[in-house]
Formats: structure tokens, C-alpha cells, sequence
């Protein structure tokens, strides 16, 4: 590439350390069973992915990702685990009951997960992109998202699995694009990412209330 | 005229004057209003499209071409039927107290919502806002989906919004494939226009392998969308536990808007590979749908469930036709969506009036002889039914004799039989289930009521189109699908 500038290798082994602890942080939301800690994981690897869009902006000076950046902050780090916490306590579920799988064999799935997003982005991964562990990694969180989605029974945790693989597709847009999607689509993804999330917490409040009205214990009829 | 302009503005408009208005009456009508205009905008634009090839707005912004004319007329004319048929419907649910007003209300709002959705897919030109045009209409319809609150109705919705947001996931990471394609590819633009008129031009310099890659993603999202099986688990939930308008608008355009995104991307990767290797997984994934839709059809035993099973079977047939990919079988497939578009409605609406009237849909409750209890229902579902199955003189037999015929003359003469029986285990299965319940002898004796022209203005409305453009399809209508077959198949 023509413009690439001498502080190059910083940004890039920048933007894979964040990536890299988007990766653990991942891993933690699938072994943890809190659900409040589990918002909290995720509004935290949704900072992470800020913190990437601010460094692409900054280290390729596209100014517009810095909007990217700013909205995650808004909606992703701040806006939606609010929401997701206030449903929690209002609905009074604090723990997860026990996921399918137990946690030593999860984590060995993940493990598992991990190594095929990486055979899957090889053929893809150049060195001449910036980051180039980010698509990989985009691709895990996209599998782990999925395992995350069939292990958990409350709805809220499909809601937040949903969200990380999300994240997992923001990620892939900065890795493989470099300079992520046009403005309009990331502003529409951004909105209807907001707006998915308020339909599902109006259907987990009626789920729980048309629920727990007759008996609670058919909560978990609800799979899926 | 800014036509396209309007044909967004006008639902939207509607939905959110929805929100002010008390009274269910007005906002009935101004459903209904809001449809025929949009209708009548889509035929102003026919004449338009056919002229000029390409209307575009707001510096490309929107872009029309007769594959997305064809699409308009379809979202109006069912969304039209649907609105007409809703005011009679929710007016009885309300007496009968099985919702109350403000899910009434949120009927009327959400539907033009949903339908300002379809059509800003399939008239959007940035790949990336047709996903998230098709993520919104998701998600206005989920509500609807859940409008009755009854569990299994939560449960359904919830499948749905779930397995769909899954896809769309997978749709999304298909798309920043795509876009990605692009990078580094044409002029080394920092960021490249995602018009899909802009792509069609520089196709042949995308990255080929991450099409390709992108294609699977959207295919198995796009396809969750558009029921194609194995990721059709949410279909016959969501359409048997919708209220039956929005039952018609999901099996008569929805699955259709969802293809519709899924065909673009077929025809970008088509034109970039020039191979048939997202024809090869078209015509796959279409024949495992219809496969998986006859027997779970001859098992069946809810209405509604059965009639979902079927719109799987049709929109089997749908991709089959389009992955055959010659001019006949598209131009079919294209026939057949319309003609499809024209018939599960007024099923749907059949269907909504026996429920109201049995106050069940499971077959074995509602027992036989209904054609006693309702004689007109009975009378345009009946006919409505035959033309389901493919049999003349409706015109869904001419476009399976069209996508068959192509696929014999073109030599794909497995292909062909298999579609074929998988035709007739839908025509027997559905033959058989629904004259059992229709007709026959009632178990009971009952009397038809004052409700017995429920909904006929509005099954009146599309049987009587589908009737008039079986035996006559007029000249501009036929030169549209032309131009519209002629964009799927690679020909300008």
C-alpha cells in the first residue's frame, strides 16, 4: 500500500492485542453463569472493538470510522447493557440455571471453535492488512457466538450471545475492509442493532410475565 | 414524480399517522389507502422502467429496475388484500375478546412499517442498506408475529426473531465479504461505492474467492430468512401463529423479499465468477426444500401449518427454477412468484375465518363438512386451493409447466423428475387434507351465520386477479418479466 505510515506496526499489533482480548473476553462469557456479569463482559468487549475503530481511525486517519468508534461507545458500551440490567433486575433472574454443557467441556469447544476460525480466515489473511489475527478472531467470535446461543436457555444470554456475534461482523468490517462500511450501512446497522434489542426485551418481559402468571417452571419450555 | 421516493414515503407516512389516530375505522382505511396508492405508484413506474431500463433517485440512492418493479407490484397487491381483509377480521377478535385495542392499533402501525420495509429492499441500491432494510421489516413483523400474547405464540415469535437475527448475522458477514471484494480491487478508492449497480460493473474485477465466500454466508442467511430448509424451523411456527393478515403478507411476500436480496447477490456472483456455482447451491437448497415440504404436509395436522409447509414447497420450487438458470425456468420462477403471491393469501384469510369460527386450527378439532358452516369461504378457498396445487386453469400450472419444460429442454432431465414428484406429493398431500376437512358431512349440524361474508372483498380481490392474468397477463406485464428474467439470467 502507498500511504502507509512509519508508526504502521504500532496501530497494527495495537488493534490485535484488543482483538485478542475480545477473544478472552468471549471465553469469559461463555464459562460465567451471573448474568449481570455477563453484561458487563460484554459492554466490555464492545469497548474493546471501539477502542480498534479509534485506532484504525487514528493510525489511517479516516475520519469517519471515528463515528463507528463513537457509536459502539454509545449504543454498545453504555446504552445497551444499561437496558439489558435494568430488564435483569426487573424481571428478577440473577443466574444463570445450568447451561447444557458443562463449563470444562465448553471451554474445550471454544478452543476447538478458535482453531477452525483460524483455518477458515487463513486463506484470506495478507500481510499488507493491518491486524491480520482480526478476521480470525472475527470468525471465532462468530462460531462461539452460535455455541453460546444453543448452551444457554435464558433468553437474555441468547440476546447477549446474538450481540457478541455482532461484534464479531464490526470486527470482521474493520479487518477486512480496512477502513470499515460506508457511513450509511454502519449508522443502519447501528440502529437496527438498538432497535432488535428493545424488541427482544419486549418479548423477554411478555415471555416472563404471560410466563410466570400460570407457572414458572415452563420458563425453560421457551428453547431456541 | 420522484416515484420510488413515494412509494417509500407513503406506508411510512401511514404508520406513523397510525400512531395518532384512536379510532380503528380510520385507521383500517388509511391501511387500505395507503396500499392502493403504493399500487398505483408501482404501475406508474411500470411503464417508466420498461422505457428507460433503470429509474434511479437520490444520486442512486434508489434504484429500480424491473426485477424490483416486479417486487413493488407483488408487496402491494398482498399488502393491499391483507389490509383489506384485516378490518373485519380484528373487529370480530375484538367482540370476541381475543385482543384488545392497543394490539389493534399496534396491528395497523407495524404493518405499514413492515411494508415500508419490503419495499425499501428491493428498491435500495447499497447492498449494505438492503440488509438492513431486511433486518427492519424482521423485526416489525416479529411484534406481529407475537400480537395474540397466547405462549405458543411468544414461543414462535421468539424462534423467529432469534433464528432470523442468526441469519441476518450471517447475511451481514456475507455482505462486509462482499464489500471487502472490492477493496483494494477498483481504482483503489479508499472507500468504494457498495451500489449494486456499481458492483455489477466492476464485477469481474472483485476478489473471486471471498464472492464466494461471501455467497455461502448470504445464502445460508438470506436463506433463513426466505425459509429455505434445513433453516425453515421458524416458518411454520411463525406462520400459523401470526394473526392471518400477517400470516398472507409473510408467506405471500416476505419469504419472496428475502429471496429476492438472496437473488441479487446470485446474479453478482454469477457475473463475477461466470461459473454456476451459486445456481449449482440455488437449485440445491430449493429441491431440499420441496423434498422436506411434501411429507410434513401429508402428516399434517394444523391449517395454518399446513399452508406454511406449502409456501416451503413453492419457494422450493422458486429457487429451483432460478437455479436451473435458463430463460424459461427463470421467467417460471418469476411467473410463479407472483401467481403465489396472488393465492396464499387468500388461503390465509380462509384459514383466519374458519379460526375465528371453530376457534381452532387443529384439523381434527374443526372435524369436516366446513362447507356447511361457511359456504363462501369455503367456496373461493377451495378454489384458491386448486390453484395451489398446480392444477389449470390457474396460473401457478402454467409456471411449474414453464420451470418443468425448462428443465427438460435444457437437459437437466433428474433435476426435472425430481421436482416433479415433489410436486405431486404436494398436490396429494394437500388435495387429500383439505377435502377432508372441507368437505363431507359435519359431525354436528350447524348453520352458516351473519359472518358468512367475512373477508370476501379482499379474497374476492386477488382470486379475481389471479383468474384475469391466468388466462391474460397483459403486454407490459409480460415485456417486465422479460426484462426482469433477462436480469437474472445475465442478459441486459
Amino acid at each position: 500500500m502507498t500511504m502507509t505510515p512509519p508508526t504502521h506496526e504500532v496501530g497494527s499489533q495495537l488493534i490485535t492485542l484488543c482483538a485478542a482480548i475480545m477473544l478472552v473476553l468471549q471465553l469469559l462469557l461463555v464459562v460465567q453463569r451471573m448474568l449481570l456479569t455477563n453484561i458487563r463482559l460484554f459492554a466490555l468487549q464492545s469497548f474493546m472493538l471501539a477502542a480498534i475503530a479509534t485506532i484504525v481511525a487514528y493510525y489511517y486517519s479516516a475520519t469517519h470510522v471515528y463515528w463507528v468508534a463513537v457509536l459502539t461507545l454509545i449504543g454498545k458500551v453504555v446504552f445497551l447493557p444499561r437496558l439489558l440490567t435494568r430488564l435483569v433486575r426487573r424481571i428478577n433472574i440473577i443466574e444463570e440455571i445450568e447451561p447444557l454443557i458443562n463449563a470444562p467441556t465448553s471451554m474445550l469447544i471454544c478452543g476447538g471453535l478458535t482453531l477452525l476460525g483460524y483455518i477458515v480466515a487463513r486463506p484470506f489473511t495478507t500481510l499488507d492488512k493491518l491486524g491480520n489475527n482480526t478476521l480470525a478472531i472475527a470468525i471465532t467470535l462468530l462460531l462461539t457466538g452460535f455455541f453460546l446461543m444453543i448452551n444457554r436457555r435464558k433468553a437474555i444470554s441468547q440476546v447477549l450471545a446474538l450481540l457478541t456475534v455482532e461484534n464479531g461482523v464490526m470486527l470482521a468490517a474493520v479487518a477486512l475492509t480496512t477502513y470499515g462500511m460506508p457511513l450509511v450501512v454502519e449508522l443502519g446497522i447501528f440502529f437496527d442493532v438498538m432497535v432488535a434489542v428493545m424488541v427482544l426485551g419486549i418479548l423477554v418481559y411478555r415471555i416472563r410475565e404471560s410466563f410466570s402468571s400460570m407457572d414458572t417452571s415452563k420458563l425453560t419450555q421457551l428453547r431456541g | 414524480m420522484p416515484l420510488l421516493t413515494l412509494i417509500l414515503l407513503v406506508p411510512l407516512v401511514v404508520g406513523l399517522m397510525c400512531l395518532l389516530v384512536r379510532q380503528p375505522r380510520v385507521m383500517e382505511w388509511l391501511n387500505v389507502l395507503a396500499f392502493a396508492v403504493a399500487l398505483g405508484l408501482g404501475i406508474r413506474l411500470l411503464p417508466q422502467v420498461l422505457g428507460q431500463g433503470v429509474v434511479t433517485e437520490w444520486k442512486e440512492f434508489l434504484y429500480a429496475d424491473a426485477l424490483s418493479v416486479w417486487m413493488v407490484l407483488l408487496i402491494s397487491v398482498v399488502s393491499l388484500g391483507s389490509s383489506l381483509y384485516a378490518g373485519r377480521y380484528f373487529r370480530r377478535d375484538l367482540a370476541a375478546g381475543v385482543v384488545t385495542a392497543s394490539r389493534v392499533k399496534e396491528f395497523f402501525v407495524l404493518t405499514p412499517l413492515f411494508a415500508t420495509g419490503m419495499f425499501l429492499v428491493v428498491l435500495a441500491n447499497n447492498l449494505g442498506v438492503m440488509w438492513f432494510a431486511l433486518e427492519a421489516t424482521a423485526l416489525s413483523s416479529v411484534l406481529l408475529v407475537a400480537l395474540y400474547n397466547r405462549r405458543t405464540s411468544l414461543e414462535a415469535a421468539w424462534k423467529y426473531v432469534i433464528l432470523g437475527s442468526l441469519g441476518l448475522a450471517l447475511a451481514l458477514f456475507g455482505t462486509v465479504f462482499t464489500y471487502a471484494a472490492a477493496i483494494g480491487q477498483s481504482g483503489h478508492e479508499k472507500l468504494p461505492s457498495f451500489n449494486w449497480s456499481h458492483f455489477m460493473v466492476v464485477a469481474g474485477q472483485l476478489d473471486q474467492r471471498l464472492i464466494k465466500l461471501a455467497f455461502v454466508f448470504v445464502l445460508v442467511g438470506y436463506g433463513t430468512k426466505a425459509g429455505l430448509a434445513p433453516m425453515h424451523t421458524w416458518l411454520p411456527d411463525a406462520h400459523s401463529e401470526a394473526p392471518s393478515p400477517t400470516s398472507a403478507m409473510l408467506s405471500g411476500v416476505s419469504l419472496k423479499i428475502a429471496l429476492y436480496a438472496l437473488l441479487r447477490f446470485h446474479i453478482l456472483t454469477t457475473q463475477c465468477l461466470a461459473t454456476s456455482f451459486s445456481g449449482t447451491l440455488l437449485l440445491c437448497f430449493g429441491l431440499f426444500s420441496m423434498f422436506l415440504a411434501a411429507p410434513f404436509i401429508l402428516v399434517q395436522t394444523n391449517l395454518k401449518r399446513l399452508l406454511a409447509y406449502s409456501s416451503l414447497e413453492h419457494v422450493g420450487l422458486i429457487c429451483a427454477g432460478i437455479g436451473m438458470n435458463t430463460p424459461l425456468t427463470i421467467f417460471g420462477a418469476l411467473l410463479h412468484m407472483g401467481y403465489h403471491a396472488l393465492t396464499k393469501p387468500v388461503l390465509f384469510f380462509a384459514t383466519g375465518n374458519i379460526h375465528q369460527t371453530f376457534h381452532s386450527l387443529e384439523m381434527r378439532v374443526i372435524g369436516s363438512g366446513v362447507v356447511k358452516a361457511l359456504p363462501v369461504t369455503v367456496l373461493l378457498m377451495g378454489l384458491a386451493a386448486v390453484a395451489a396445487i398446480g392444477l389449470p386453469p390457474f396460473g401457478l400450472f402454467y409456471s411449474e409447466l414453464m420451470v418443468l419444460s425448462g428443465g427438460f429442454a435444457a437437459g437437466n432431465t433428474v433435476i426435472s423428475v425430481l421436482v416433479l414428484v415433489a410436486l405431486v406429493a404436494a398436490f396429494c398431500g394437500i388435495l387429500k387434507q383439505l377435502t377432508r376437512v372441507l368437505l363431507g358431512t359435519p359431525k354436528v349440524a350447524r348453520t352458516s351465520d351473519a359472518t358468512a361474508w367475512d373477508g370476501v372483498p379482499a379474497m374476492a380481490l386477488l382470486l379475481g386477479g389471479l383468474l384475469v392474468f391466468s388466462v391474460w397477463l397483459p403486454a407490459p406485464v409480460l415485456r417486465l418479466l422479460h426484462q426482469a428474467a433477462g436480469i437474472i439470467g445475465g442478459k441486459p
